[in-house]
């Protein structure tokens, strides 16, 4: 049975659905082309949204029959994944105008893909995760395909899709056999059952965890459930590019942590080996991989599949530091990966936009500071000291040194040495290499705007840490109770 | 032994005695609707119609059965065989078997089921295979167009048709067809087809798409697929084809019947109402209901050209669909707020 | 009882025998059909448990509405089957190795643990006799509300999916001509015909 009040804590989520469909309907019956007005309303809906996830009633709510959760982890997270879905859209505005995408289901699948993000977010039973995900999912596939007439584009979402439907087969698998073996889908009522330790854990529980964590890195794009991040990546449009690079991976990585930690917080000897084996991997091939790159969509495919292993390793502590750490990386993740694609949505020359790394050849002298910015980001994802990237690194580092992860940790360290090669690279082709054709001069003020903000966000972290390590801390403090 | 005799052979007997019962008069008036449908058009069209076999041609459909069963089955020879013969097969079984959970009378059904119109719908919606099966098996392209159009076109009014029955559903709370009638009790006023009258017009015109009847006959259209998905069939294949579409044509009368016009149950209160005598009156009534209601099939064939196939599609998503939606909400309010 | 066991055993059996059909049958179609009659037997089994509104529910959706589509696509694809399969005897070793493992490690796991001690005991929870309410009354009352979220979620997810399916493939046509059947309707006779007097051997001017 619900109530009014149970409904309290759902608010954002109904508001960013209600326009979602007031939006399309909108979209139908409007004169002319509507895009552009939906995209700005969207854009607004998802602001209204973040302000509405802090005014939901304070401490952890669990409601709709304990499925549906939110606490100062889903806030935090959630915020991210807002911030990280209207960022995108405002990086959207210029390229679907030229790229011909311009019709209005664009940002209204846009919306929806976030409603189910934030569905993940405060998932509290295997049955909701599973809905958030494919609302979430399915909205991907259709834009990873949005530029329908390119073979490129619909190969990616045919790609994704595939695939993605197998890891949610995956995910299915493992998620009933977990409800087989421990008798519930509900995260609070298996956090009770494992609570203590007592009794030995059932083999057939521990193979549904592997499942489910298969399942769930095929979605944060871990090694060994990464080939398609880079085909879609580059197939895709390169504004859709830029949202799965952002949003969806924090909501994936926040899903992965909650239905880890959640009900299986108490069986960490069970699943550690499993994150660690992908948190390991991952970075390793991040930072080989990319370095032979030459597509610079392809290079930031690679590139978040070695953060996500960073951020992994996080998860893999197992601890409250480790949780914060996961938090604090995927913030500056955000800010940087965002800013990192508003740069690449303005490499655009005369024929249209180019993706090549070669093409920024000299960019320092033509546009210096787009330049400057991309360098910021640059040095900031290879985790050079004092920019931000630099203490997401050290925190999950430091989480995972205090939890005895020390071959982990020294996998770390190294693939950032190895990882750092090829960002710096940029960095060198940028400000030694003769310019080659200049690209279009002024970047679009939305686009600079977002690539000022966020590299501001990426030098200024080491002045004004607190709020975002405090968030975090609060948000990995709600896990662990 | 005994054990045996009563616990199977008995009720074996039983189900097959009650099934008999209900076939063999249904497989006549089949037979007697082919020659109906024929003298109607004929009186409609100012002819005579079939009137040398028997007195007023009355054993025209005797003839015509002897006629068919004595052609030679063609195979043609680029024909997938086995699905080529399942086919006929499929559709006159569909049309047969529906006829368990209709009832005749208070507790007259072979199987009483809870969930008695969900099955009818199950196996309506099922119709759908015999004829694509058969527009593909026979390889030729006039039976594929029959059969693709046929099959949009019952997917699509499905649909509308599912939303009717559920607006029956929200008025009686049970899917069980003989508390359907029983809801309806206290005269004519009182059956369904006062509160949901559009609904009951949406859901006949639906059931003439759904047996592929005028004016939407399109997957048979004489003119341009040359007779459809039935085009490589003959004999006795294509007489289950024919003997389906009829029946399947009382069926759906008699669903209307049940739905909307209160079954077994007379229009005003009067008559007896129990014993043999109350069954028989119940009979009387509902193949009263049947018969009209085959009448209205038959005039609108003598009436109404065929639908253009893009008219067809819009009337059943356009108008039909939202239609039934909007109708199923306000259904739902009224029950809601202004419970009997 | 010995009716239901027959029963059973008997679409169990087909539907285990056709579900392999599926798969093996050389046309596509043939598979298709195979599938609609596992679909069948599956809805026969559900109404063996007792279970006959999802039984009914499985008919209409699957067999009568995804699979008609399903078999619509399939009829009309051009697939040639030999070049399909040429790749298929290249990596069958492989994938049987690759099923086999993971089949032998699932037995020996689930052989160990059939009976999970440590389980919630879902069974506890309070299931309705058969006799007392109905399947379609019980799915009913706990659909609306204690599933609610869910079933909203998976309504969301649907209208993502037709606003996909519409995106991707709908495509503005120019220079089609459309039927606006209010203005065939608002037209009056006058705009329409015209009556002439015509004299004997003039014509129409």
């Amino acid at each position: 049975m619900f109530v009014a009040k149970d409904l309290a804590p759902l608010v954002p989520e109904l508001f960013v659905a209600v326009s979602a469909m007031v939006l399309l309907l909108y979209g139908v019956f409007a004169k002319g082309n509507p895009t552009r007005t939906v995209v700005w309303a969207s854009v607004l809906v998802l602001v209204v949204a973040l302000v509405l996830v802090w005014q939901v009633p304070a401490g952890r709510q669990a409601v709709l029959s304990g499925m549906f959760v939110t606490d100062s982890f889903t806030a935090v997270m959630k915020s991210l994944v807002l911030i990280g879905s209207a960022v995108s859209l405002v990086l959207s505005v210029g390229f679907i105008r030229q790229e011909e995408m311009e019709r209005f289901e664009f940002p209204v699948l846009l919306l929806l893909a976030t409603v189910g993000m934030m569905m993940m977010v405060s998932a509290n039973d295997l049955i909701s995760l599973y809905v958030g995900l494919e609302l979430q999912s399915l909205a991907l596939y259709v834009v990873a395909a949005f530029r329908r007439d390119s073979e490129r584009s619909t190969e990616a979402g045919l790609k994704y899709f595939v695939l993605g439907a197998l890891s949610s087969g995956m995910l299915l698998y493992g998620a009933s056999l977990i409800y087989g073996f421990a008798g519930s889908t509900n995260f609070t009522d298996l956090a009770k059952l494992f609570a203590g330790g007592h009794g030995h854990v059932s083999v057939g529980l521990v193979v549904g965890i592997v499942f489910l964590a298969a399942g769930l890195a095929f979605k944060v794009s871990a090694v060994p459930f990464h080939m398609w991040t880079p085909d879609v990546y580059e197939g895709a449009p390169t504004a859709v590019t830029a949202f799965f690079a952002s949003a969806p991976k924090v909501a994936a990585m926040a899903l992965f942590v909650r239905a880890i930690i959640s009900p299986f917080g108490a069986l960490v000897a069970e699943w550690q080996q499993i994150i660690i084996l992908l948190a390991g991997a991952s970075m390793l091939l991040g930072a080989f991989a990319a370095i032979w790159q030459k597509n610079i969509k392809r290079l930031m495919a690679y590139s978040s599949i070695g953060h996500v292993g960073f951020a992994l390793v996080g998860l893999a502590a197992g601890t409250s530091e480790g949780v914060r750490g996961v938090v604090v990386y995927m913030a500056v993740y955000l800010a940087m990966t965002l800013g990192t694609f508003a740069c690449i949505l303005a490499m655009r020359q005369k024929n249209g936009l180019v993706e090549g790394i070669d093409d920024l050849a000299g960019l320092a002298r033509t546009q210096p500071g787009m330049a400057f910015a991309l360098a910021v980001f640059m040095f900031s994802l290879a985790g050079v000291p004092p920019l931000a990237g630099f203490f997401g690194k050290f925190y999950v580092f430091m989480a995972a040194i205090n939890a005895k992860l020390y071959v982990l940790s020294v996998i770390g360290v190294l693939s950032s040495v190895v990882g750092a090669f090829y960002y710096l690279r940029i960095v060198k082709i940028m400000y030694f290499d003769a310019p080659g054709e200049p690209f279009l001069h002024p970047m679009p003020r939305e686009l600079g705007v977002v690539a000022a903000v966020a590299s501001l966000f990426t030098l200024l972290f080491v002045v004004f840490p607190m709020p975002i390590l405090n968030g975090a801390a609060m948000a990995a403090k709600a896990l662990f109770p | 032994m005994a054990e045996f005799w009563n616990g199977y052979l008995l009720p074996g007997i039983l189900i097959l005695a009650q099934i008999l019962v209900l076939v063999v008069p249904l497989l006549l008036a089949v037979a007697y609707l082919t020659l109906m449908e024929r003298k109607v058009l004929a009186a409609m069209q100012l002819r005579m119609g079939p009137n040398v076999v028997g007195p007023f041609g009355l054993f025209q459909p005797w003839a015509d059965a002897v006629k068919l069963m004595f052609k030679e089955p063609i195979l043609p020879t680029g024909a997938n065989k086995v699905v080529f013969v399942i086919a006929p097969m499929i559709t006159f079984i569909l049309a047969l078997i529906a006829w368990a959970v209709i009832p005749l009378g208070t507790g007259l059904v072979i199987a009483n089921i809870n969930v008695g119109i969900l099955y009818l719908f199950a196996i309506s919606s099922l119709g759908v295979y015999g004829i694509i099966m058969a527009g593909w098996a026979s390889n030729s392209r006039y039976a594929f167009l029959g059969a693709l159009r046929s099959s949009a076109q019952m997917v699509s009014y499905e649909v509308s048709m599912g939303f009717v029955i559920i607006t029956v559903l929200l008025l009686v709370g049970s899917l069980n067809l003989g508390h359907i009638v029983e809801a309806q009790h206290g005269g004519f006023w009182k059956w369904h087809w006062v509160p949901l009258f559009p609904m009951f017009i949406v859901f006949f015109i639906s059931a003439l798409a759904e047996t592929n009847r005028h004016p939407f006959d399109l997957p048979e259209a004489e003119a341009e697929l040359v007779a459809g998905y039935q085009v490589e069939y003959s004999s006795m294949s294509f007489a289950l084809f024919f003997l389906g579409e009829y029946a399947n044509m009382i069926l759906m009368s008699a669903m209307t019947a049940i739905l909307f016009m209160g079954g077994w149950l007379p229009p005003f209160e009067f008559g007896p109402t129990a014993g043999v005598l109350g069954a028989l009156w119940g009979f009387f009534w509902f193949f009263l209901k049947i018969f009209v209601l085959l009448f209205v099939f038959i005039w609108i064939r003598a009436t109404l050209p065929r639908y253009r196939y893009d008219q067809l599609m819009r009337i059943g998503w356009k108008v039909f669909l939202p239609l039934s939606l909007i109708y199923l909400v306000i259904v739902a309010g009224f029950v809601t707020y202004w419970p009997r | 009882m010995i009716v239901q066991a027959i029963a059973f055993y008997l679409f169990a059996a087909v539907t285990v025998g056709s579900a392999f059909l599926v798969i093996t049958a050389k046309n596509p179609v043939h598979s298709v059909l195979f599938l609609i009659l596992a679909f069948f037997n599956a809805a026969a089994l559900f109404v063996l448990m007792g279970a006959e509104f999802i039984a009914m529910i499985l008919v209409i959706v699957y067999v009568g509405a995804v699979a008609v589509l399903f078999l619509f696509v399939v009829m009309m694809l051009d697939i040639n089957f030999v070049e399909l399969r040429q790749g298929f005897q290249q990596y069958l070793p492989f994938g049987l190795l690759i099923g086999a493992i993971l089949l032998v490690e699932l037995i020996l796991i689930l052989a160990g643990s059939i009976a999970a001690p440590d389980a919630l005991a879902p069974a506890a929870s309070p299931a309705p006799s058969l006799d007392q309410v109905t399947n379609t009354h019980a799915l009913g009352a706990v659909l609306y509300t204690k599933y609610i979220y869910l079933f909203q979620g998976a309504g969301l997810v649907l209208l993502v999916a037709m606003i996909g399916a519409i995106v991707l493939t709908h495509r503005k046509r120019e220079g089609v001509k459309k039927q606006d059947s209010f203005a065939q309707f608002a037209r009056r006779r006058e705009e329409a015909v015209e009556l002439k007097k015509v004299e004997p051997g003039q014509g129409i001017q």
